[in-house]
């Protein structure tokens, strides 16, 4: 082992492991710097520096009890654990903990799918059960069930609800902590509560009604440190009948903000209910053409922007939208076609107003449309992101992973134009690539959010640029009101600071319920700006 | 302090060598103290395909693949491997093999070879060859 807790003797150390291996068993505790190496953050933004966030040792429980019996041995030698479930969470920290010389609780093993529920559309599962997992198991028993799964799919449903995690199908389902019904929760002193319905003996509704009686404490479990969650209930989507796409485009760049408000109506009143895409064929961008020469020009210029008359004026004469809308639908055949033609009504609203039938799939897949299809959008855990953006002519270095830039914008073309004014003018000051317009994800029904990666490369002094420069879109977020909704452990910290009304009351509040439930701290120290009691202000 | 992709790979034959003889390029000590359960090529790669082709030439069972490993990974690897971690060996893009390495984690196994191949196929794709078999000793990482 090459690090130790912070703050705890190696005696102490080498007891709290003796009573690990006793707990789960001797070949489930990992103290080799082969076995803990592979718990490093492959995508840390601190990769080869003293900063790196690395584990000291990692235990791998098998049954609730056990997990009970690690916390206690834990709790009595202040050992400090960091709770995983699969790890692959890219982007967001992988299965690294935020205080170094934390051991790892890799939950893989707990991997049991307890129920599903064809009548109930619904799931209980343990962290370890990963989306192949539960695919799997609703395939080989040909239920009519989906899962709503992430890009890529490797993750666990557990693991990527907890970290609000989301996805492709209807929003009550691709909002993943919002489609969880019920839990059980391992606490620091390793008792065991169940939440919702399960907290009745007997009760047939645990994964039926998410509430039970009083306060509803399931939203203190996700993005915290306040105890180890080793069962989760999902509500799943009932497989359509069919899908069907169909998109809007339309002429000026003030028409966004129309557009977005009668998408918003369409999406809130449950006409339109997968996930919506924005894009500009004018602008290009993700997963559109790249722009013509003349409007990269256009925008190169000094004083070029998006909004500017020129711009428009060969958007005008070239007969080319500004932007589009693809808008999707699960459902009965005969109704979606209804609801399409519905949302061409409204969006005839808009002068100039064009559109275009998309595809039409009547379900469940033939193989042959289940090769074509971005698997998600049907429910299909994928791997194939990992396949694009190898070495090539036009990317001749690629990275070595990437950290995500994601705020929550208000859900207006007014804050979507608004924001690429600040981060336009926020890249250039720092040096970053611009995208010549972008435009946010639509995972979440109520608000907007963008999605940019930064890039982690071999190069320290490269990394180091981009972390400041991360921390500074951060705070420039922050002071338009425009919040992260998730990011990775080296920044939790920056993030936390910008959620600052009443003097950083929520902090305070996330740090009384630290010292009451977890008074020595053990659990996921510094987890989502959460730092113990003998800790915080040393690590913030 | 090894580099990220050497740690992702955690290869003991991290040289960059000259594409020659592609099916030689899994070390001969490598290649003869496995039965490999599979060997994967990319069918997106002529030097890949080769590889493939000549593997199969030895008797060895191969799959395809178009840098996407899911389908070989959900109909193949993954029931495999649950019931019993055997070695893989492959000429494959970078993605590929960073997948198929953190999911053989989950299964007590490791990359134990490694090699880059130099710039090829004209499009600057630089391949790796490669063998995941069973740690020695111990379990999973899980």
């Amino acid at each position: 082992m090459s690090i130790t807790p912070p703050g705890v003797s190696n005696k102490d150390f080498s007891d709290a492991l003796r009573q690990f291996e006793e707990a789960v068993g001797k070949e489930w505790v990992f103290t080799s710097d082969e076995d803990v190496a592979l718990y490093r953050d492959a995508y840390s933004p601190f990769w080869g520096e003293p900063e790196e966030r690395v584990a000291s040792a990692a235990v791998a429980p098998y049954t609730v009890e056990q997990v009970q019996a690690v916390m206690k041995a834990a709790n009595e030698y202040k050992i400090p654990v960091y709770p995983i479930s699969t790890g692959k969470n890219l982007g967001y920290g992988g299965s690294a903990p935020n205080l170094s010389g934390s051991v790892v609780l890799d939950l893989k093993r707990m991997n049991r799918i307890l129920d599903v529920s064809e009548r109930n559309h619904s799931a209980l599962v343990e962290p370890g059960v990963s989306y192949f997992d539960l695919y799997r198991y609703i395939q080989e028993r040909k239920l009519k069930l989906w899962i709503d799964v992430p890009d890529p799919g490797w993750g666990s449903p557990v693991g990527n609800s907890l970290d609000h995690g989301g996805g492709y199908l209807q929003p009550m389902y691709r909002n993943h902590f919002d489609s969880h019904c019920g839990m059980e929760v391992v606490l620091a002193n390793g008792d065991v509560v169940r939440t919702g319905m399960g907290a009745m003996p007997g009760a047939q509704t645990w994964q039926q009604y998410k509430f039970g009686f009083g306060p509803w404490i399931d939203g203190m479990f996700s993005q915290s440190n306040f105890g180890v969650v080793t069962k989760m209930g999902f509500w799943l989507m009932p497989e359509p009948d069919a899908y069907l796409t169909g998109t809007v485009t339309v002429p000026k760049y003030e028409d966004l903000i129309p557009m977005v408000d009668i998408l918003t109506f369409l999406e809130n009143s449950g006409v339109s209910n997968g996930m919506p895409g924005l894009g500009s064929p004018l602008l290009g961008g993700f997963m559109m053409p790249p722009p013509a020469a003349e409007v990269t020009a256009l925008l190169s210029k000094p004083g070029g922007s998006a909004a500017s008359a020129e711009l428009h004026q060969y958007a005008q004469d070239k007969g080319i939208p500004f932007w589009s809308c693809t808008v999707k639908f699960y459902g009965p055949a005969k109704a979606i076609r209804e609801q399409w033609e519905y949302a061409k009504e409204k969006f005839s609203a808009i002068p100039g107003a064009k559109f275009q039938d998309g595809e039409f799939y009547k379900l469940p897949l033939t193989p042959d449309q289940f090769d074509k299809v971005h698997k998600p959008e049907f429910g299909l855990p994928s791997l194939e992101t990992f396949s694009i953006g190898a070495r090539s002519p036009i990317n001749p270095t690629p990275t070595n992973g990437h950290i995500w830039f994601s705020p929550i914008i208000p859900r207006t073309g007014e804050a979507v134009l608004e924001a690429n004014k600040v981060f336009s003018q926020a890249a250039r000051d720092f040096g970053l690539p611009i995208l010549s317009f972008s435009l946010p994800s639509t995972y979440w029904m109520r608000a907007f959010i963008f999605i940019f990666g930064f890039p982690i490369t071999h190069d320290i002094a490269t990394n180091k640029k981009n972390r400041e420069s991360f921390k500074q879109l951060v705070r420039i977020a922050g002071e338009h009101g425009w919040g992260e909704y998730r990011t990775a452990p080296a920044f939790q910290d920056a993030v936390m600071d910008t959620y600052s009304f009443n003097n950083h009351a929520l902090r305070r509040f996330h740090e009384t319920v630290k010292d009451a439930v977890d008074p020595n701290g053990i659990i996921s120290a510094g987890r989502y700006g959460i730092w113990p009691k003998h800790l915080r202000g040393t690590k913030a | 302090m090894a580099s990220r992709r050497e740690f992702l790979q955690a290869g003991i034959a991290a040289s960059v060598l000259p594409l020659a003889a592609v099916a030689n390029n899994i070390a001969p000590s490598q290649s003869e103290n496995h039965d490999f359960y599979k060997v994967i090529f990319d069918e997106r790669f002529p030097a890949s395909v080769t590889f493939g082709e000549e593997w199969q030439a030895r008797g060895a069972a191969v799959r395809a693949i178009r840098g996407d490993i899911t389908d070989l990974w959900f109909h193949d690897l993954d029931r495999q491997w649950k019931r019993r971690p055997t070695a893989i060996a492959g000429l494959t893009a970078h993605g590929a093999l960073f997948c198929l390495e953190r999911l053989a984690w989950d299964h007590g196994m490791r990359v134990i070879s490694r090699v880059e191949q130099v710039a090829h196929d004209g499009d600057g794709e630089r391949l790796i060859s490669w063998v995941i078999a069973p740690k020695q000793k111990s379990g999973a990482r899980i």
